[in-house]
């Protein structure tokens, strides 16, 4: 391989330099009506990519964004850390206590808000993958339905705290339900997909079996002893270390060290990093400081990167399927809404309560978006699938608020 | 043993009128005999003593000899032998003799297998039907001064535990009390990073402690203070474990809580309950309000 040139290093300056300008300009505009800024980076993606860019100066695109070569391999080495970070960050904030905490109804919606959407998308992909583009000759493809049910059973935390916060419904009972379940759909989901992407993984795969136990094992292991471990230290980390350097480069050190560690033993890094997260974010020790710098530099950093990036690999015009758009939204509606209101139902919520808590988990924002991205990368899923996951998590984001407010009226 | 349940249904969690004292026959059973008794004539309480083993003629020597250096007559209190598990048979005694408020001794800190798999004192604590003061082996016999209420504003069963803590420190001659609120916000942080304005986390932190604020104020105007000085605190950070750490800094002689809503079981200790982290490491002797409620 050649060396990384000068040229190469002006390339990838420029790039990551634009990136990150213009996803700031183009969110904040888009803050003004109260748009999440997930969506502003991706609006910067499809602007700079292939939908757009790509298609009127395509020249001027491969010089900016080359598909191969040096600049594509450290582009594509700063997603991958991107996405690990981002993990890591969405367990920070998991605290599987507050579940427990807040008893029958978090108990009850949480389960129900994983249950009939998963059901709801795996018997979907089962029976009729030809509604996702996945008619394949040999049949189907059980692990494909998996990855639809997860797909349409995971919340994305981020956005509904935003929208919780903007509401002012953050610290009410139902705001603090809406977050537990949100919390453990996150850890569900991330768990199953892990398992899908490991026996996914061809010739690299431990089977079935073994996958299994290793995530079992690993998760067992960093949210018991680990996390005793870092609950130990970080008292020392926060008053003997440089302030904020220290707890920065160890927890995000540790993260990549576990993320390393799952990706050594098959599994992907992502796991390693989301139970870093938890296994850092439960330590009654860490400090809400050391937790909002964390949160900071990943979110305003990374993030604009790997959401941009997304537009950058993907045409969103040439895969907008409208079948696949209409029924990837039906379906995410469907299993999620009834899903968490039936539970927050069986929990003691009146149903207008119900559905706004409904309303409230069918957000599925970044985390859908990231989840959607290793699919792709893992060749689990067709790029009109894609595409047709990012609208619907953009959408269940948009209406998420209005519909919320109309059930609490 | 039969009891009737409806007699305690709905009792309220004070006045103490009948306060059981557990006897566990250790080195600090003077003490904590001695602290109960002031307890007990301070709030014109009558006294049970239980103890959950053989009767035998040392215990009755030793125990007749603590209460005669005491000044405790012996026809003035009613004392319990009984056989059979320790956590139940006390939970069953404190039932069938309508307890208000049970004391027990208890080590500040129990090694971690004797904290998974529970004390006696804290299992009880985690159980009972009534109030428990846990009495520390460092803090007996000190004068009460410093006494900090935990005042989760959303909870319902606030208002009893404040009510019973006033109660509490008007009778045992307490002056001061501060009354501490804990903020927790899990997300909030993740929620704020990428699209606010340093204003906007500044205005949105200052009406949320403004608005914590508001809701002391709201519960101690519906409270009879009596004479106390009331302080008022607003902390951050885990339910149970920054109200724990505020306890030790301050250096407070109790601690008011209210009981826990449910059963607490091992997964409560795994994942971690609020009441748990005090209980792993008592800062201070621990009164827990059981409100019936």
């Amino acid at each position: 391989m050649s060396k990384f040139s000068h040229n190469d290093l002006i390339v990838i300056l420029t790039a990551i330099g634009t990136i990150l300008i213009l996803s700031r300009i183009i969110s904040e505009m888009g803050r003004r009506f109260h748009f999440p800024i997930v969506m502003g980076e991706i609006v910067v993606g499809i602007l700079l990519g292939p939908t757009i860019l790509g298609t009127i100066n395509p020249d001027f695109f491969e010089r900016v964004f080359p598909k191969d070569g040096n600049v594509s391999i450290a582009f594509d080495g700063l997603v991958n850390l991107s996405v690990v970070l981002l993990l890591f960050v969405a367990g920070l904030e998991v605290q599987l206590s507050m579940v427990l905490k807040q008893g029958k109804a978090a108990i009850y919606t949480s389960f129900f808000s994983m249950l009939i959407p998963f059901a709801t998308g795996f018997g979907a992909a089962y029976y009729f993958p030809q509604w996702f583009g996945n008619a394949s000759e040999s049949g189907t493809d059980i692990f494909f339905a998996m990855f639809i049910g997860t797909a349409l059973a995971i919340s994305a935390l981020p956005v509904i705290a935003r929208i919780l916060m903007d509401m002012n419904l953050f610290k009410t009972n139902i705001g603090m339900l809406i977050i537990a379940s949100a919390m453990f759909n996150d850890l569900i989901g991330w768990l199953i997909f892990s398992f899908l992407l490991a026996v996914n993984a061809g010739e690299e795969s431990m089977g079935v079996g073994y996958t299994a136990l290793y995530i079992l094992g690993f998760g067992l292991f960093m949210l018991t002893i680990g996390k005793k471990i870092i609950d130990r230290s970080l008292p020392w980390i926060q008053t003997k270390l440089s302030w904020p350097g220290g707890v920065l480069s160890i927890s995000i050190g540790i993260c990549l060290l576990c993320a390393a560690f799952t990706e050594k033993i098959n599994i992907h890094a992502i796991l390693g990093a989301f139970i870093a997260g938890i296994a850092f974010g439960d330590s009654v020790h860490l400090h809400e400081k050391a937790r909002e710098i964390i949160h900071q530099f990943v979110t305003n950093f990374f993030a604009p990167l790997f959401f941009v990036s997304i537009g950058l690999r993907v045409n969103f015009i040439e895969n907008f399927d409208a079948m696949i758009v209409g029924i990837v939204l039906v379906l995410a509606y469907f299993g999620k809404v009834f899903g968490a209101t039936f539970g927050a139902y069986l929990g003691g919520l009146k149903i207008k309560k119900a559905f706004a808590v409904g309303f409230g988990l069918n957000a599925r924002g970044a985390m859908e978006i990231i989840l959607g991205t290793l699919a792709l990368s893992a060749g689990l899923i067709s790029s009109k699938l894609f595409v047709a996951l990012v609208i619907m998590a953009l959408i269940t984001s948009l209406t998420s608020a209005p519909l919320i407010r109309k059930f609490l009226q | 043993m039969e009891f009737d349940l409806n007699k305690l249904k709905k009792r309220p969690s004070y006045p103490f009128e009948t306060i059981a004292v557990g006897l566990a026959f250790s080195p600090r059973m003077e003490i904590i005999l001695s602290e109960a008794k002031k307890i007990a004539d301070a709030c014109n309480a009558k006294l049970v003593l239980i103890h959950i083993g053989t009767k035998t003629k040392e215990k009755e020597k030793s125990l007749g000899d603590i209460l005669f250096r005491n000044n405790i007559e012996e026809r003035k209190i009613k004392t319990i032998w009984a056989e059979g598990d320790v956590v139940d048979t006390i939970l069953k005694l404190c039932k069938l003799n309508i307890i208000d408020l049970l004391i027990l001794g208890a080590l500040e800190r129990e090694n971690i297998i004797k904290f998974y798999l529970g004390s006696i004192a804290r299992t009880i604590s985690r159980k009972a039907k009534c109030s428990v003061l846990l009495i520390t082996s460092t803090s007996a016999q000190k004068p009460k001064q410093k006494v900090i209420i935990n005042a989760g504003a959303d909870h319902p069963k606030t208002m009893h535990t404040i009510n019973t803590a006033f109660y509490f420190a008007k009778h045992t001659g307490i002056k001061e009390v501060t009354l501490v609120h804990e903020v927790h916000a899990p997300a909030l942080a993740m929620a704020m990073a990428d699209s606010s304005s340093a204003p906007e986390v500044t205005k949105l932190k200052k009406e949320y402690t403004e608005e914590e604020t508001n809701k002391l104020h709201s519960m101690i105007s519906k409270c009879d203070i009596g004479n106390l000085k009331i302080n008022e605190k607003i902390i951050k950070g885990r339910p149970g474990y920054a109200i724990r750490q505020y306890s030790e800094t301050k250096k407070a002689d109790l601690l008011v809580i209210n009981s826990p809503d449910t059963h607490l079981t091992f997964l409560d200790r795994i994942f971690t309950h609020d009441i748990e982290y005090i209980l792993a490491d008592l800062p201070c002797n621990l009164l827990i309000v059981h409100s019936r409620v």
